[in-house]
């Protein structure tokens, strides 16, 4: 037996310990479930570390010599300060530099392609189009403009106002419907691979 | 030092990346390439960070012997197989890829293939057309769900020349009505976030600083 | 009397059975419509749609020896929705001897590259280096993002097996989004978006995307924009793609069970809503009484 095969039925071994929880609880299911948390840190924390320590900071600092590189290596350091609650204050600084540095790129670019690129994908181009695009342009206009009615928090929803944040709800329920339905294909479709895995897979590599 | 500190440092940093945005200016740009490297440093110390924080919420339950201690065990076998592993052979190689490949990806995508089975018990016991909207929620997840697959090709009906299938029902929907919808969100999630981020960077938000900032 | 009894009673144990049913047995129906028609297929057409086909166009338009970035954005969770769309476009992209600059934004995202790349890779004969390179997991996405469209060698100093970017062929020849002329993400979260806004929106990168189902339905604003050149939602996407190129995969296998499984959630929701209104008529019927 190669490495492959064996790994192979222990895969389909562990995917029927998880499937054993639609039945109820049990400790085969907790033991995979505690595995599963154990071993993916450990996946996920070499990589954080050989891109994050190793690639972003040692390479260029100590063999490139890249000067520029080691504030950023200390405000790493700073996170570490959290580890006491007398200290935790420390890392406060690296936190904000973080999040000040992402709220300072994010602020025109999302201005620009979620907003103003997408109000301007909103206006209707009615000249040489079809009936039908027409029809849709102007569904398309009505949809977004209510919703953003109904989105409008500053005065209070009644009259006009009030219809017009009606038909928005109605939008967005369609629109709910559909990511409703997209999440079922989704969700299925997850099924469909671990299925295809043990109904496939598993016999192919055993030869069954 | 405490407080004012961080708030004057995110000041400082945020201005610099909003500003770069409209100048071409070398010396801003310069910097700008380093606050994006230093800034995955420190995202990838917070992640590192947050393992730790596991193995040491593992290694009270077990040194405590609370109860389910010997599944804590587990984790942390795991966790420190996969680093020596690592370290021993390599990342792309050996036990920590044959770890991956066998055992943490099909425990990973089977913990989210159950999410169908509870989608289909919830679609039986929880989704009710109580009313105008729920239903038009219904009975548009419904078409969607039957027009996007190949079935919903087969069903429709023949007017003319033309078929109207499911699946065409379905496109016009996600085309128009699904589109305003999502748009609308997204101008309103937009704006959301861009306030958000002007009153971080001139330090009236500061709840992501933690407690007393 | 005995009659209008003998109803009550047939009704009541009709409502009993639409509404008390075991979680458990409808595991069971579920199971089987998905394991069913894998086991005994239906081929049911597949027909692709006009966003897979710009996707497709997308990819068919480069020339030979054009470089392309792909963005392997997503982990074990969603791999039975995205690995078949991975590997199908690797498979379109080595075919048209495409050169690829593979990444991740994902911790879990190496393991599901490496596998995807070896195996296309070794399907049509491409050596890492010259025909493609893996620069392995960066942390902080959207800094990752915009730190490629000044050069990619500084953003990655390293390739996944810590070579240095700087003495990589390909890695010479394209360094930064101005010598590539397509950017593929292949993503199980907003980071679609992302790209959209950061490669396409600052640096004007054309960019087409592999979402999940859940994700594909909020990709269609930036679709219509033109900000995106096309799309693939799903495993009907995947499934669709494969049409497209001629090469039947795992996504063409499910969509039988797909379609089946659709079918009896419908069913499902309809039954339930057959014993909620049948329920909500007796509690009238018998608070009139």
């Amino acid at each position: 037996m190669d490495a492959s095969m064996a790994g192979t039925i222990l895969a389909a071994i562990f995917t029927l310990a998880i499937f054993s929880l639609l039945y109820r609880d049990n400790p085969f299911y907790r033991f995979a479930e505690h595995l599963l948390v154990g071993v993916s840190a450990g996946y996920y924390v070499v990589h954080y570390f050989s891109s994050a320590v190793l690639r972003k900071f040692a390479y260029p600092v100590f063999v490139s010599q890249d000067w520029w590189l080691l504030p950023g290596g200390l405000l790493g350091l700073l996170m570490l300060f959290r580890l006491s609650r007398h200290t935790q204050w420390v890392s406060r600084y690296a936190i904000a530099f973080y999040v000040a540095a992402w709220s300072g790129y994010l602020i025109p670019s999302v201005i620009q392609e979620r907003v103003l690129v997408q109000i301007q994908g909103t206006i209707p181009q009615l000249i040489g189009a079809t009936p039908g695009a027409v029809i849709g342009a102007l569904i398309l206009l009505v949809g977004v403009t209510t919703i953003l009615v109904y989105f409008y928090f500053s005065a209070e929803h009644r009259g006009a106002l009030n219809s017009l944040s009606r038909i928005g709800i109605t939008f967005l329920m369609i629109g709910f419907g559909a990511s409703f339905g997209y999440t079922v294909m989704g969700r299925v479709s997850l099924l469909i691979g671990r299925f295809q895995f043990l109904f496939q897979e598993v016999p192919e590599v055993l030869g069954l | 030092m405490k407080k004012t500190g961080p708030v004057i440092l995110g000041f400082l940093v945020g201005i610099l990346m909003l500003v770069q945005y409209f100048t071409p200016n070398a010396w801003i740009e310069a910097r700008y390439n380093n606050v994006l490297d230093w800034k995955q440093v420190v995202f990838g110390m917070t992640l590192i960070l947050g393992v730790v924080s596991l193995f040491l919420y593992h290694w009270r339950k077990i040194s405590r012997r609370q109860s389910g201690w010997g599944y804590s065990v587990v984790t942390i076998g795991g966790l420190l197989f996969m680093i020596f592993a690592a370290l021993i052979w390599s990342p792309e190689a050996g036990p920590y890829r044959w770890m991956f490949d066998y055992v943490q990806a099909p425990m990973q995508a089977t913990m989210f293939a159950l999410l169908a089975f509870y989608v289909a018990s919830a679609s039986y016991r929880a989704f009710r057309a109580r009313g105008f909207h729920a239903a038009l929620l219904l009975t548009a997840g419904v078409i969607v769900m039957l027009g996007r697959v190949p079935l919903g090709e087969l069903i429709g009906v023949r007017i003319g020349e033309t078929h109207i299938s499911l699946a065409t029902i379905s496109s016009w929907i996600l085309d128009y009505p699904n589109l305003a919808a999502k748009r609308g969100v997204m101008i309103g999630v937009g704006l959301g976030m861009t306030a958000t981020a002007i009153k971080i960077i001139v330090g009236i938000e500061r709840t992501y600083l933690g407690r007393g900032a | 009397m005995a009659d209008e009894g003998h109803s009550h009673r047939r009704s009541g144990r009709l409502i009993e059975l639409l509404t008390n049913v075991d979680r458990r047995i409808i595991f069971l129906v579920i199971a089987l419509a998905v394991a069913l028609p894998l086991l005994f297929p239906l081929n049911l057409p597949v027909r692709p749609s006009r966003e897979a086909t710009a996707y497709f166009e997308a990819l068919e338009a480069l020339d030979p020896g054009d470089v392309i970035i792909f963005s392997f954005d997503y982990e074990p969770d969603t791999m039975a929705e995205l690995d078949p769309m991975s590997l199908a476009t690797l498979r379109h992209a080595f075919r048209k001897d495409l050169r690829v600059i593979a990444l991740t934004n994902y911790p879990g995202g190496p393991g599901i590259a490496l596998r995807n790349l070896e195996q296309a890779a070794t399907e049509y004969g491409k050596q890492p280096g010259t025909d493609y390179v893996f620069l392995g997991y960066n942390p902080d996405y959207s800094a990752t993002m915009l730190r490629m469209g000044e050069s990619i060698q500084a953003t990655f100093p390293t390739d996944h097996s810590q070579t240095p970017t700087a003495e990589i062929p390909l890695l010479q020849e394209a360094n930064s989004y101005a010598d590539i002329p397509l950017l593929v993400t292949v993503t199980a979260s907003a980071l679609a978006e992302y790209w959209i806004i950061w490669a396409g929106g600052k640096y004007g990168q054309k960019i087409i995307t592999g979402n999940t189902a859940i994700q594909a339905v909020l990709i269609y604003p930036y679709y219509q924009t033109g900000q995106l050149a096309g799309f693939l939602g799903g495993l009907k996407g995947a499934a669709e793609y494969e049409k497209l190129l001629e090469l039947p995969g795992t996504g063409i296998l499910g969509m039988d069970a797909q379609s089946m499984a659709h079918l009896l959630i419908v069913l499902f929701i309809l039954l339930g809503n057959v014993g909620f209104f049948l329920q909500r008529r007796a509690a009238r019927n018998g608070g009139a009484n």
